[in-house]
């Protein structure tokens, strides 16, 4: 029971502090507002406070939404808009201008026509008017638009002060000392030179040399055609090794040639050989044999390919001589007996059956075939080919109408060991490298960099610091080839101009107007148009009465410049008949090869190294090995295993003219006991892009070669201490066993079918594929607003596709791909928008290699769209899977889900990254494409077909008030690709050409199973190979 | 709390869950409305025992997520084949199986949310802080271990003896009387916290433009609004004219624009002969742009009478006869190189354009002078026309 | 609503007053700390530091820090996301679905169990964010009205995500701070500090234990479980519908949904044993938390095992079944590919070693099952990072097989979610009454009267 109530609770109450929340009178305890408070309190009506308050507030509201409304208006600075003062006619804004002009990059001197915007040059293509190019262009030619903005260009000519540390100089100042020295120069003044095409500056060298008569002019090139030439001379007297008519030949054999990669005019050469592959006349389909060391371009286009160590060439044709002297008893002029075809396939386990094809198809198609040797072999093999193709009648395929022309010819390493015995003895005062770089190129062991020690004055003319330039007192710094003037001649039957198409964009001259300068002597004022004049005077002079044109000059320049090239009928002298007394110089019994080769071989992205400083060919994989960023020492698995090597393990190569260390990577296919090793990387001296990749060649090579100057035998080869990590974009699996046995056939990646096949039923990949496919119904109809009108898609030719990857390139220049660098590459993290992939199958030593370009399909049912949580790809109208970069938050789900992985991920700002800023670069804004947008960090991107192509169209369409028309749209990767294997047009348009290949009967789609229904027909490579074969 | 004298209510402690429930019952039957029990757990059968019929917060739950279901579903349509259609996957725009997922989220969502609010807010009439059971012994006690009932002062049976005797025979361990608390009021208005408030207004607005404009443009935040490329007429620092558009090299040739050979001439001795034939179309554009570039001078039927009547010297006609006897190329040399004060139009007019204005010109003087031929072939064309 | 509470004395093993164990429940938020206490917080802070730091780089740089490449274009990033929201899952299982399914001993642990779940799913929330190439423009996930009228595509997986978790996130916060208001009000009125009492009083909303109020209390909590057990389901479901709505293969499947469930409940209890394990020991609350408690979760550990188990043999069989050649390489690749070790440590920690839990012995002994349930955790991080990974590297196009290897920032930013997570651990333990006073004094000896709720 309770006891007494308790009702004290109430006095409690009120002693006790209130200790819960109730307004602010508690958060700010302040005793003279609780004062103020009770005030309030006792006379109960607050209406001054209250009044007051809300007043008060109001304003204090007023305040703040005002101060709100101030800080969210934007007050950053939006850049400045500048006009052109005076607009030139043929630019309106927004509208591309193309010019022909000529590349100067190597001895080919193809045609290109460069776009340019508001006239800053910003995509190379080739020159549909030109002759040999046909309007394609090799990768270096489009990379070049690069080297023009590179940041790393010299600035203005420079001179080499007492403590040897170069100082910026102004051009009258070193132009003043620099005449002065040739003036003095009493001993002989060396100008050495890569080949010269163009006529007026031969014509320019030739006045140099009347001032100063001391003068010698050296040339070369690190590869050269020079001993095919010399043998052709052997063996028929005149200059040239013709030009073959690849498109006429039903057989060639390739001996370590790879004219379809790095040999020759490999432009023209692509895109003859390619027209012997058209599906629609598979009846005239060529066939290729390959007869190679190394794994080249040409030997994984191959349809019979076979491995030979380079010196066994020589015993291969002459067992081949022997075998068509036995099979038809056609004579030989010299003694072939000890060479047996037989026993020489089984000594070097060559495969009979192939050998015997061989033979056989060279007997049949006599004067229908042609055996090409590689420049790279010596004089002999190609004496004896000469013959092999002349008692085979195969002359036929020699070209009449046109032949090689050479402005000058170049020098021999013999008179460059002159040279350098000159140097060497004080014998030579003044050394002029115009835009030459003999210390990177010529054979370490001629010691010409030593020698140059000797001559007091070196001057050099370059675009940007090199080996040379880096021993040379002067450096004079030159335009960039985009920025020149020029002419050149390759062939008889036509000239091509160059024309500049931007102002220098630093303190540079052309490096003709510097000898030109000098020649003139400095009374006479430079001027910028000074070689342009020059060149003109010398035209109108010249080459314009030869041409007999109505035109008067002024209009008829135009009129060339306008396309770039001029035609000229000229006769060319017949070839001569063979020569037997050319076969004297022939062994008549087998060589023996021994220990291990060296073949080092033309890089297809970098050539001689010029260009080693561009990011795009640096980052192009090569199509076989994948390989980005550095060259390497390619060896056989059995080598391999014999030298217990790995890849990335160094080798030690030994040619006996110098030892160096190459890293190792094991290239399927290769021959055993030889290495491949590629040239123009290494370089010492070399902007911020290309130091660190690589390994220079030069010190394998030598001056005095006694095989040929690209082939070592009989080389040391052994493991050397320490890695070095290649980096390769695609992971090297031959699919051989099972699980993964012709993995990509069996996922419906790759069907391959052989000529025979499809003579046989042209059907045939229809019905395998309808018959290994599984039918998934779609669930949803189709959409009835999508595709009314045009709808876009691309059909890709595997017949022709070479895998060259020129199609990379021009994207990455069509659609501003960022370079991303070696260590990203390694992550895999390639931004490039197409690339190549290579598989191959059957056996490591002997495998079928397929390739195939992969871009962005396009897909009607795109599984990355389903996927993007914010929209940010969507499908449009006509058919294109379209990215909305700025819609983008990154969440990489898209690229996940698609199944051809072709979607790219900024992973950083690689603008930003790669070598730290180097394309943030003020002067990089200018060669970005403006119609596309620059990405950012965090943002995925993919092949959109050039949507700014197919805008350029709608908008020309809207304009002249009429539909839309597919063949109008070029891609930029259809546009490069040297054998028009991609086509692009309207699905709708029922009658165009395009849709002929949209509907072929060898076309398929990658992973139908998939059934994403894609846009990008795939034509399926027919091999041509025997049908007891397949 | 201050407490006025005004009694609330007669509150009565139980040690025991049964003795709670017993005095609740008799209360209830006692015949009090206004009562309550507290209990720091909720005790079993107590609803009974107070005679409170079951919760009705379950139909809120229902309501709100039925509500919510049919909201974000008509939503959804609404954004992916209303507001904004997109082509998805080739999937139509309303394509029910893919927003399954997010209804189901949001009506449970929703139900959850609006249970949660209407528990506090209409349920409960919380928040209550100043309650006057607050801060009372009782209630320390209750919310601790004890089982407290009180009887509010509103109660019509109320009576504080009465009930105090009621609560003694049920065995409370302790009866206790609370007092409401007294009213309070306190303005606003007060100088620390209007400072506060200006504080937070300029903090505020700092913030804001900070963020706005300085700190969303610095790295790593990007927006692709300003890109590392030059689009007509931008500025290019690289150059020291700052001039991203640049002018072509003297001398050189873009394609389709071979140099006007007779620039500058006032009377070239020859021109170039008109290689357009004048079709409907070429007529129709030479038409359009004569009246966009000729008309304000030369008139709209080229007889020289200036719409600018003076303002502006007024080109002559084109039905002179020196003007016809112009050879076309000779038209169009003045066009594109100018003539007396008139401007070279080069620039603005492309060549195909210029020829159509050539044509155009000419159809113009043809008409001012036709011949009855002229008439004859027009009947024929009508008539043509007509069928 | 009637609920029978007088079936579980028998997880006291003595019968303490109220008060005694209001005073043992609050003893850590009155009391101060231990030097244990924060020697343990002084790590998880580190780690959680850590994890900042390579957050913010990874932010400023982008994602280029981590592992992931063109092929792999998730890692760490998701492989972290699905593992604590599976975490998360176990919180909401014992607070919701055990207390529809009347297991009155849940309310030792369940307030507990739910504090988890927030934590996880905080954690779980942060990497779609981190994980983003521009984590700024994270809104465009949600439907906001815009200028653009741009809204985000409904149709994808990860903006299913944006809602399950989100709503998942707000259902239980509410459940658990609806939990939390009596315990507020009984702290208000029991502490003296004045800045406590204000911060309870505003929690607390000024909550009277009023009969009237518990009667609609009831019922909503009632109603919260009901939402939060379909919920709970529905969220993991929704994430594996990341994968099983992708054609990748290794994902696209069917079986997805269950296997994810069961693999989250699965984790998440091993997570809560782990932490329970420490927290009772620390705050000796074994009279609260009991060994029974451990040996009926251990026992759903157990199951849930199992159940994943058979998922991952029914994967296997289901890709052979397929008949599709991609299908079946990815399983022959998981299990003897380059992932091969990550396959093998998946499958023995979460189907074999559970296995021991058939013994009563060490289903009851702590030190074998705080073994058992880490390898547990550790098996299930590696579930959903072979899931991902082993799946992304071997697709379609051989072209594009590559391999993954994390980065120094993957492993701080997983380092640092723990942090986080047990960070917030120890704050709330600190904080807040880790068990929940007014259901546990509603489930002591003689809390319910005798003859009243059917008690016999």
């Amino acid at each position: 029971m309770p006891e007494e109530i308790d009702t004290k609770n109430k006095k409690t109450e009120n002693k006790r502090e209130p200790n819960y929340w109730k307004g602010f009178k508690e958060i700010y305890n302040d005793p003279e507002f609780s004062k103020k408070v009770n005030e309030d309190l006792t006379e109960s009506k607050p209406k001054d406070a209250n009044g007051m308050s809300r007043r008060k507030f109001l304003a204090f509201v007023g305040a703040s939404a005002a101060l709100a409304g101030a800080a969210c208006t934007d007050y950053r600075d939006k850049g400045e808009i500048i006009p052109y003062n005076k607009m030139p006619e043929e630019i309106s804004l927004g509208k591309p201008n193309f010019y022909a002009s000529t590349c100067t990059l190597c001895p080919n001197s193809c045609g290109i026509l460069i776009r340019t915007r508001e006239g800053r040059p910003i995509k190379v293509d080739g020159n549909p008017e030109h002759p040999v190019s046909k309007g394609k262009i090799c990768v270096k030619g489009q990379a070049s638009i690069l080297d023009l903005y590179d940041p790393d260009r010299l600035k203005g000519p420079l001179r080499k002060s007492k403590t040897g540390i170069f100082l910026k100089t102004p051009w009258l100042a070193a132009n003043k000392t620099f005449i002065t020295a040739l003036d003095n120069a009493d001993k002989q003044i060396a100008v050495i030179t890569h080949k010269i095409n163009s006529v007026t500056t031969k014509k320019l060298l030739g006045e140099f040399t009347k001032k100063y008569p001391n003068t010698k002019i050296y040339s070369y090139e690190l590869f050269d055609n020079t001993i095919r030439n010399n043998a052709w001379k052997k063996s028929y007297g005149t200059d040239f090794y013709p030009i073959i008519k690849w498109d006429k030949a039903k057989v060639i054999v390739a001996l370590q040639s790879d004219f379809l990669g790095t040999e020759g005019n490999r432009v023209e050469n692509a895109r003859l050989f390619a027209e012997g592959r058209d599906v629609d006349k598979v009846k005239n389909f060529n066939r290729l044999y390959s007869v190679e060391a190394d794994m080249s371009l040409t030997g994984s286009n191959a349809d019979y390919r076979l491995k030979l160590k380079p010196e066994l060439q020589y015993n291969f044709v002459m067992s081949l001589l022997n075998e068509i002297n036995r099979k038809t008893n056609i004579k030989i002029p010299i003694n072939v007996s000890k060479f047996s075809l037989k026993s020489f396939a089984k000594k070097y386990s060559l495969d009979a059956k192939k050998v015997e094809f061989l033979v056989n198809d060279l007997i049949e198609n006599s004067g229908k075939s042609i055996v090409y040797a590689g420049r790279s072999l010596p004089e002999k093999t190609h004496i004896a080919v000469n013959l092999l193709n002349e008692i085979l009648g195969n002359t036929k395929l020699y070209n009449r109408k046109t032949s090689n022309y050479s402005v000058a010819g170049l020098s021999t390493y013999g008179d460059f060991y002159k040279l350098i015995t000159d140097m060497k003895n004080g014998g030579v005062s003044v050394v002029i490298h115009f835009d030459s770089n003999p210390v990177y190129h010529l054979p370490d062991n001629m010691g010409y960099k030593k020698a140059l020690k000797k001559v007091e004055t070196v001057a050099t003319l370059t675009e940007s610091a090199n080996e040379s330039s880096e021993v040379s007192n002067f450096v004079f710094a030159t335009n960039n080839q985009l920025e020149s003037w020029g002419d050149a001649k390759t062939r008889t039957g036509f000239y091509s101009l160059q024309q500049p198409v931007i102002a220098p964009l630093y303190n540079t001259r052309q490096k003709e107007a510097v000898i030109l300068q000098w020649v003139k002597g400095l009374n006479s004022k430079f001027k910028e148009n000074l070689y342009h004049k020059y060149l003109m005077d010398n035209w109108r002079a010249t080459i314009y009465p030869t041409l007999n044109s109505e035109i008067e000059f002024k209009r008829f320049w135009y009129g060339i410049l306008n396309d770039g090239v001029v035609l000229k009928n000229e006769k060319i002298k017949s070839f001569g008949k063979f020569k037997n007394s050319s076969l004297s110089g022939l062994t008549t019994s087998p060589v023996k090869p021994n220990g291990f080769t060296v073949v080092i071989k033309e890089s297809y992205a970098l050539g001689d190294g010029r260009q080693a400083n561009n990011g795009w060919l640096q980052e192009l994989p090569n199509s076989l090995a994948q390989i980005t960023w550095d060259n390497y020492a390619a060896i056989s698995k059995k080598t391999a295993k014999k030298l217990q090597v790995q890849n990335n393990d160094n080798i030690k190569v030994d040619t006996g003219s110098g030892e160096k260390v190459y890293p190792v990577f094991i290239q399927p296919g290769a021959a055993d006991n030889t290495v491949t090793i590629d040239s123009g990387y290494g370089r010492t001296k070399v902007g911020r892009v290309g130091e660190g990749a690589g390994f220079r060649i030069s010190g394998l090579m030598s001056g005095k070669p006694t095989f040929s100057p690209w082939i070592y035998t009989n080389v040391k080869v052994a493991r050397a201490e320490g890695t070095y990590t290649v980096v390769t974009d695609q992971e090297h699996h031959v699919f051989e066993k099972k699980p993964t046995e012709n993995i990509f056939k069996k996922r419906g990646i790759l069907f391959e079918g052989t000529v025979a096949e499809y003579e046989k039923d042209h059907k045939f990949l229809k019905n395998e594929r309808e018959e290994e496919r599984i039918v998934t119904p779609a669930i949803y109809p189709r959409h009835p607003e999508l595709y009314k009108d045009v709808k876009w898609g691309m059909a890709i030719d595997l017949n022709k596709c070479l895998a060259c990857g020129d199609c990379v390139i021009a994207c990455n220049s069509e659609n501003n791909v960022p370079i991303v660098g070696k260590d990203q590459i390694g992550r895999g993290r390639r931004m490039q928008w197409i690339r190549i992939d290579r598989y191959y199958s059957v056996s490591y030593d002997e495998p079928i290699i397929s390739t195939q370009p992969m871009l962005c399909q396009q897909c009607d049912d795109a599984p990355c769209e389903n996927v993007c949580p914010v929209a940010a790809t969507t499908h449009s109208e006509d058919g294109l899977n379209q990215m909305i970069y700025n819609r983008c938050v990154g969440t990489r789900y898209c690229a996940n889900n698609c199944p051809y992985k072709v979607r790219r991920f900024n992973f950083y700002n690689y603008r930003d990254r790669f070598k730290d800023g180097f394309q943030e670069e003020q002067l990089f804004d200018l060669i970005y494409n403006p119609e596309v947008t620059v990405r950012s960090n965090g943002v995925m991107e993919k092949c959109t077909f050039c949507i700014q192509r197919i805008m350029e169209e709608k908008a020309e369409a809207i304009r002249e008030k009429r539909k839309i028309i597919g063949e109008n749209v070029k891609v930029a990767c259809q546009v490069a690709c040297p054998t028009s294997a991609i086509k692009f047009g309207d699905i709708n348009a029922k009658k165009s050409k395009f849709v002929k290949y949209r509907n072929h009967e060898l076309g398929y789609y990658v992973l139908e199973e998939v059934n994403t229904k894609p846009n990008v027909t795939y034509i399926a490579k027919l091999r041509n190979t025997h049908t007891e074969e397949s | 709390m201050a407490r006025s004298d005004k009694l609330y209510s007669v509150a009565a402690i139980f040690d025991k869950p049964d003795g709670i429930i017993h005095a609740a019952e008799k209360v209830k039957d006692a015949g009090y409305k206004q009562f309550d029990v507290n209990t720091s757990y909720p005790i079993h059968g107590m609803d009974n025992a107070m005679g409170l019929s079951s919760s009705k917060v379950g139909y809120v739950t229902l309501a709100a997520g039925l509500f919510g279901g049919t909201f974000i579903l008509l939503f959804m349509w609404w954004t992916l084949a209303e507001s904004y259609p997109l082509f998805i996957g080739g999937k139509p725009f309303f394509s029910l199986p893919a927003f399954f997922p997010i209804t189901f989220e949001t009506s449970i969502l929703f139900g959850a949310v609006a249970t949660f609010i209407a528990l506090i807010t209409v349920f409960f009439k919380l928040p209550y802080n100043n309650h006057p059971l607050h801060d009372t012994n009782y209630m320390k006690r209750v919310s601790v271990d004890k089982y407290g009932i009180y009887i509010l002062a509103e109660d019509e049976k109320f009576d504080k003896d009465e009930i105090i005797e009621l609560f003694k025979s049920l065995g409370a361990s302790s009866i206790e009387l609370i007092y409401l608390p007294k009213e309070e009021k306190y303005g606003m208005l007060q100088p620390k916290f209007m400072l506060f408030l200006l504080v937070v207004i300029v903090g505020i607005s700092g913030a804001t433009y900070f963020t706005l404009n300085k700190l969303m443009y610095m790295t790593p935040f990007n927006w692709m609004e300003y890109q590392d490329k030059s689009n007509p007429q931008e500025s290019s620092l690289f150059f020291a004219d700052k001039r991203s558009m640049r002018t072509p090299v003297e001398g050189t040739v873009a394609r389709g624009f071979i140099p006007y050979p007779y620039k500058g001439i006032a009377y070239p001795k020859e021109v170039l002969s008109n290689p357009t034939l004048p079709s409907k179309e070429i007529l129709k554009l030479g038409k359009e742009k004569y009246l966009t570039f000729c008309s304000p001078c030369h008139g709209d039927y080229g007889e020289g009478t200036s719409r600018l009547n003076g303002q502006f010297p007024t080109g002559p006609t084109q039905h002179s006869d020196k003007v016809r006897n112009y050879k076309d190329g000779m038209l169009y040399h003045i066009i594109t190189n100018g003539q007396n004060s008139m401007p070279a139009y080069d620039k603005q007019i492309s060549r195909k354009e210029r020829w159509a204005i050539v044509d155009y010109i000419r159809v113009l003087q043809r008409a001012k002078n036709a011949k009855k031929s002229d008439l004859v072939e027009i009947k024929k064309e009508s008539s043509t026309n007509g069928q | 609503m009637s609920v029978d509470y007088s079936k579980d004395m028998v997880l006291f093993d003595r019968n303490p007053e109220l008060v005694e164990l209001e005073e043992l429940i609050s003893k850590p938020i009155d009391t101060r700390p231990s030097k244990k206490y924060f020697i343990a917080l002084a790590i998880t802070s580190t780690m959680l530091l850590i994890g900042v730091i390579a957050a913010g780089i990874t932010f400023y740089y982008g994602i280029g820090t981590w592992g992931n490449n063109q092929t792999i274009a998730w890692g760490f990033g998701i492989t972290n996301f699905v593992f604590w929201v599976g975490i998360a899952h176990a919180g909401t299982l014992i607070s919701a679905i055990l207390f529809l399914l009347r297991q009155r001993w849940r309310n030792a642990i369940a307030r507990f169990a739910e504090a988890m779940t927030i934590f996880a799913v905080m954690c779980a929330g942060i990497f779609p964010i981190i994980h983003l190439g521009r984590p700024w423009l994270a809104g465009y996930l949600f439907p906001y009205p815009n200028s653009m009228n741009i809204w985000p595509n409904f149709f994808s997986p990860l903006d299913w995500d944006v809602f399950a978790v989100s709503t998942y996130m707000t259902v239980s916060i509410l459940f658990w701070y609806l939990g939390l208001i009596p315990d507020f009000a009984t702290l208000r009125d029991k502490t003296t500090s004045k800045i406590k009492k204000i911060v309870y009083s505003f929690f607390s909303l000024g909550w009277r234990h009023s009969n009237r109020h518990w009667r609609d209390y009831e019922k909503a909590y009632m109603i919260f479980a009901g939402l939060a057990t379909p919920l709970v389901l529905s969220v993991h479901t929704v994430v594996s519908f990341d994968f099983a709505a992708a054609i990748v293969p290794g994902w696209h499947s069917t079986i997805f949904p269950p296997y994810f469930v069961a693999g989250a409940i699965f984790s998440g209890f091993a997570m809560v044993v782990t932490v329970l394990i420490v927290v009772r020991k620390i705050f000796d609350m074994e009279n609260i938390i009991t060994v029974n408690h451990l040996d009926k979760m251990n026992k759903i550990i157990l199951l849930t095992g199992s159940m994943v188990g058979y998922a991952y043999l029914m994967e296997v069989f289901i890709s052979w079944y397929s008949g599709v050649p991609t299908e079946q390489y990815v399983a022959i690749n998981r299990a003897f590919g380059d992932y091969a070790w990550a396959y093998w440590i998946m499958v023995s920690c979460n189907t074999l070693f559970p296995q021991f839990f058939w013994s009563r012995k060490i289903r009851r002994s702590i030190p074998a099952m705080f073994v058992i349930v880490i390898l547990v955790n550790v098996g299930m991080w590696f579930e959903r990072y072979v899931i991902i990974v082993s799946s992304l590297q071997r697709d379609f196009l051989p072209s594009s097989w590559t391999y993954f290897t994390p980065s120094i920032i993957d492993l701080g930013i997983l380092l640092g979610s723990f942090g986080l997570f047990f960070t917030m651990i120890l704050m709330f333990t600190r904080t807040l009454p880790v068990v929940s006073m007014s259901e546990i004094k509603a489930v002591v000896e003689g809390a319910q009267p005798s003859h009243h709720g059917g008690a016999n």
